[in-house]
C-alpha cells in the first residue's frame, strides 16, 4: 500500500524548488542545481559503511557537492554548524552528534573558505560547558581551533514566523543564527518518543534560545511540537543537513534509547527530503509524521518520488528502528509488508 | 594560568577574593563572551559582592536590576528583553541581600508579580511521573512549572518573608516531587513513558539549595545529596560544580574537600567572560569558607 499522499506534479516541483531556492538566493547552490531549479527534485546523499575514525571529511564533502552546494559560493561566508547536544552524558554517546562529525564538517567548510562557528542551545541543560564536556565536542573544538557560540544566552532578534503552522507570530533567534549565511543542521539519527524521529528538522529546536523559551523550550511545546518544528524550519531559509547516522539511537529516544549501529552519513539541502529519506531507512512512514507532513505543504518534499537519491539507495539500507509500544509511535511504523514510499 | 595566580591555590578564601575583586571592577555583566548584560548573572554578582561586604559595587548591580523592573514588578532576562521575567526571583534575592529596606518597594512589587503568575497545570496523566497539578513557577508565561525557576522563587519568597505563603509551600512540595526516584534532578521531569530520566548536577544542586531549612520527610532528599557528593567529584562545568557545592553546603554535607575542584574551575570561569561563572565561584567559595569556619569553631 503506498502511503504517498496525492500531490499534483506542478505543486511538487514548486515545493522541491523552494528548498534549493533558499540556498540559491544566498548564492550557495551550484550552477547545475540552479539550472534545474523548479524542474528537478532536491537531492539526498547517503553514504554507508561510515566510521568516526575514518575519512568523514571526504564523505561530507562528496555529499555536499552531490546535493548541489556550491563550494566557491562559500568563500568568506559565515557557516554555523549546529550539532545535537540536547542533554549530553558521557555514558550515552549515541545521544549526541559525534565530535568527529562536527570537526569533519568544519574542515570541509573551512577548506572552502568559510568562517565556521559551532553553535548549540542545549534544550535540557543550562550548563553548556558541561554539555560540551560530556559530549566530547568541547575538546574537539579546542583541538580544531573552532569557536563555539552558546545559543541559549546570546543577544536575540525577533523574526517573523514564516511558517505560521503554529500561532506564534514570530521567533526569537540568537545573534549567531541571524548573522549566519548558512546554518548546517547536524543531528544524531534517533527515534523520538513524542514525534517519532528527531533528525535535521527537529534538531533546529536547538537554535531557539533557552533564555527566552526555557529549559525545556516549553513555549514551543505549548504551541505544538510538529507545528513549531515546521515554523522554525520555514523561518530559517539558509539550511543544509548533515546527519550523524553512524551510531544511532532507537527505542526511547531522544535521551534514553538504545544504541543502534547504522554506519550512515546523510546530506541534504532540503531538510524535509533528507529527514523523510532517513525515516524510510528507520522503517518509519514519513507521511505519518506530523512535522514532515506539515513541511511537505510549503517547505520541501517528502514523497520518495519527489526526491533525487544520490550515493546509496535508501532501500538497501533499511534497518527498522525499535519504537516504544505507544499508539502514537506504533502508527508510524512501516509494518506487515507495507511498502514505505 | 600562571602559577602565581592566587586562584589556583586551594584556599577558598583566596578563590573568593579573586572572584569578588573582578566583580567589583564590573559588577554588571552577562553569561560569558558574546552574551549581553543580563539579569541573572548580575543578580548573582550582587549577591556575591554583598556577602563579601562590597556594598558600593553590589549596589551598582542591584540598581541596574532596579532599572529593569517593569511597572508590573517583573524583571526581564535582559535590558531589552522584558519577557520572560523569571529573573524577578533573583532580583528580589539580590535586593533583599544588598539593602532590603532601601529596595522595599521593589521587593514588594516583585513579590506581587510572582504571586500573580499562574503556570500551566494539568490533571495527572500516566505519561508523566510528576504531579502536573502542582503550581511552581515557569520559565516563560503560561507554560508548565519547572525546577530551577521554582527553586529561585522559593528562595526569593522565603527571603522576602513569604515563607508560609501557600504558593511557597506548594512550590516546596513541587521541588520534592520533582526529585528523581533514584535521587537528584534534571530540568524537572522525573519519569516519562515509564522511564526514569537522567540526573544532572546543576538542577540537583539548585533544588537542594532551595530546600535548605525545609523539613523534608522523603528519602529522595538524602539520595539526592548522596548523588551530589558523587557527581561533584567528576569533571564538569563551572556552574554545575558551584551548584553542587551550594546544594551540599545547604544541607550541612562536608564541602571543604571541594576547594581544589573549585580552584581548578576558577580560571575557567574567568576565561569564560561575563560575570555569571565568577559570581557562582565566589558564592560557592564563600559556602566552603563558612563551613570551614564552623568546623573550626
Amino acid at each position: 500500500v503506498s502511503e504517498t499522499p496525492s500531490i499534483d506534479r506542478r505543486r511538487a516541483m514548486l515545493v522541491g524548488g523552494l528548498a534549493v531556492g533558499g540556498l540559491a538566493a544566498a548564492g550557495l547552490v551550484a550552477p547545475w542545481a540552479l539550472r534545474n531549479l523548479g524542474a528537478a527534485p532536491p537531492g539526498v546523499f547517503l553514504a554507508k559503511g561510515q566510521r568516526y575514525d575514518a575519512s568523514l571529511e571526504a564523505t561530507i564533502r562528496d555529499g555536499l557537492l552531490a546535493v548541489g552546494i556550491d563550494a566557491r559560493g562559500l568563500d568568506g561566508r559565515r557557516v554555523l554548524l549546529k550539532p545535537n547536544l540536547v542533554e549530553p552524558s558521557r555514558l550515552r554517546p549515541h545521544m549526541t552528534t559525534h565530535p568527529a562529525m562536527v570537526v569533519a564538517a568544519a574542515e570541509v567548510f573551512r577548506g572552502w573558505g568559510a568562517e565556521v562557528t559551532v553553535g548549540e542551545g542545549p534544550g535540557h541543560v543550562r550548563d553548556t560547558e558541561m554539555a560540551l564536556l560530556e559530549s566530547g565536542v568541547g575538546e574537539a573544538l579546542e583541538d580544531g581551533g573552532l569557536p563555539f557560540a552558546d545559543l541559549n544566552y546570546q543577544q536575540v532578534a525577533w523574526r517573523r514566523n514564516r511558517g505560521r503552522f503554529s500561532k506564534l507570530r514570530g521567533l526569537y533567534l540568537p545573534q549567531s543564527v541571524v548573522e549566519a549565511d548558512l546554518v548546517v543542521s547536524m543531528p544524531k539519527m534517533k527515534t523520538h518518543h513524542w514525534v517519532g524521529a528527531t533528525l535535521s528538522m527537529k534538531n533546529l529546536y536547538g537554535v531557539i534560545p533557552g533564555i527566552k523559551y526555557g529549559w525545556p523550550k516549553n513555549v514551543l511545546h505549548h504551541n505544538g511540537i510538529p507545528q513549531t518544528v515546521a515554523d522554525i524550519n520555514a523561518s530559517l531559509p539558509r539550511l543544509v543537513g548533515i546527519v550523524d547516522g553512524i551510531e544511532c539511537m532507537e527505542g526511547d529516544g531522544p535521551i534514553l534509547g538504545s544504541p543502534k549501529p547504522m554506519g550512515i552519513v546523510a546530506v541534504g539541502a532540503s531538510l524535509p527530503a533528507l529527514d523523510a529519506t532517513l525515516c524510510r531507512v528507520m522503517g518509519l512512514v514519513p507521511e505519518r509524521m506530523e512535522y514532515l507532513a506539515l513541511a511537505s505543504q510549503r517547505i520541501g518534499p517528502i514523497a520518495d518520488g519527489r526526491i533525487e537519491q544520490r550515493g546509496e539507495d535508501w532501500r538497501t539500507l533499511v534497518n527498522p528502528f525499535e519504537v516504544l509500544a505507544e499508539p502514537h509511535l506504533e502508527r508510524l511504523r512501516a509494518i506487515g509488508g507495507e511498502r514505505v514510499t | 594560568v600562571p602559577a602565581s595566580d592566587p586562584a589556583v591555590s586551594n584556599d577558598p578564601d583566596a578563590i573568593a577574593t579573586v572572584a569578588v575583586a573582578s566583580l567589583c571592577r564590573a559588577p554588571v555583566g552577562g553569561y560569558g563572551l558574546g552574551s549581553p548584560d543580563a539579569s541573572e548573572p548580575t543578580a548573582w554578582s550582587a549577591l556575591a559582592l554583598a556577602q563579601s561586604g562590597e556594598a558600593p559595587a553590589a549596589r551598582r548591580a542591584t540598581d541596574w536590576l532596579a532599572k529593569l523592573q517593569a511597572r508590573d514588578g517583573s524583571v526581564g532576562v535582559m535590558a531589552d528583553q522584558p519577557d520572560p521575567a523569571w529573573p524577578t526571583a533573583l532580583a528580589i534575592l539580590a535586593w533583599s541581600a544588598v539593602d532590603g529596606a532601601g529596595y522595599d518597594d521593589r521587593i514588594e512589587r516583585g513579590v506581587a508579580w510572582a504571586l500573580a503568575q499562574k503556570p500551566w497545570t494539568e490533571e495527572r496523566h500516566r505519561v508523566f511521573g510528576h504531579d502536573t497539578t502542582l503550581e511552581g513557577w515557569s520559565w516563560a508565561a503560561n507554560t508548565h512549572s519547572w525546577l530551577e525557576p521554582t527553586a529561585f522563587f522559593v528562595r526569593a519568597l522565603r527571603g522576602a518573608g513569604y515563607e508560609g505563603h501557600p504558593r511557597t509551600r506548594q512550590a516546596v512540595k513541587l521541588l520534592v516531587d520533582r526529585l528523581l526516584p533514584s535521587g537528584g534532578a534534571n530540568y524537572g521531569n522525573t519519569v516519562v513513558l515509564g522511564q526514569e530520566l537522567l540526573q544532572h548536577l546543576q538542577p540537583s544542586g539548585i533544588a537542594l539549595w532551595a530546600l535548605e531549612g525545609e523539613t523534608v520527610d522523603d528519602p529522595r532528599l538524602g539520595m539526592s545529596l548522596d548523588y551530589l557528593e558523587r557527581a561533584v567529584r567528576e569533571p564538569t562545568g563551572v556552574a554545575s560544580l558551584c551548584w553542587g557545592v551550594r546544594g551540599l553546603a545547604a544541607h550541612g554535607r562536608d564541602v571543604t574537600g571541594l576547594a581544589a575542584a573549585l580552584a581548578e574551575a576558577a580560571p575557567r570561569a574567568r576565561r569564560a567572560g561575563g560575570v555569571y561563572k565568577r559570581a557562582l565561584v565566589a558564592l560557592a567559595a564563600a559556602d566552603i569558607v563558612r563551613q570551614a569556619k564552623e568546623q573550626a569553631s
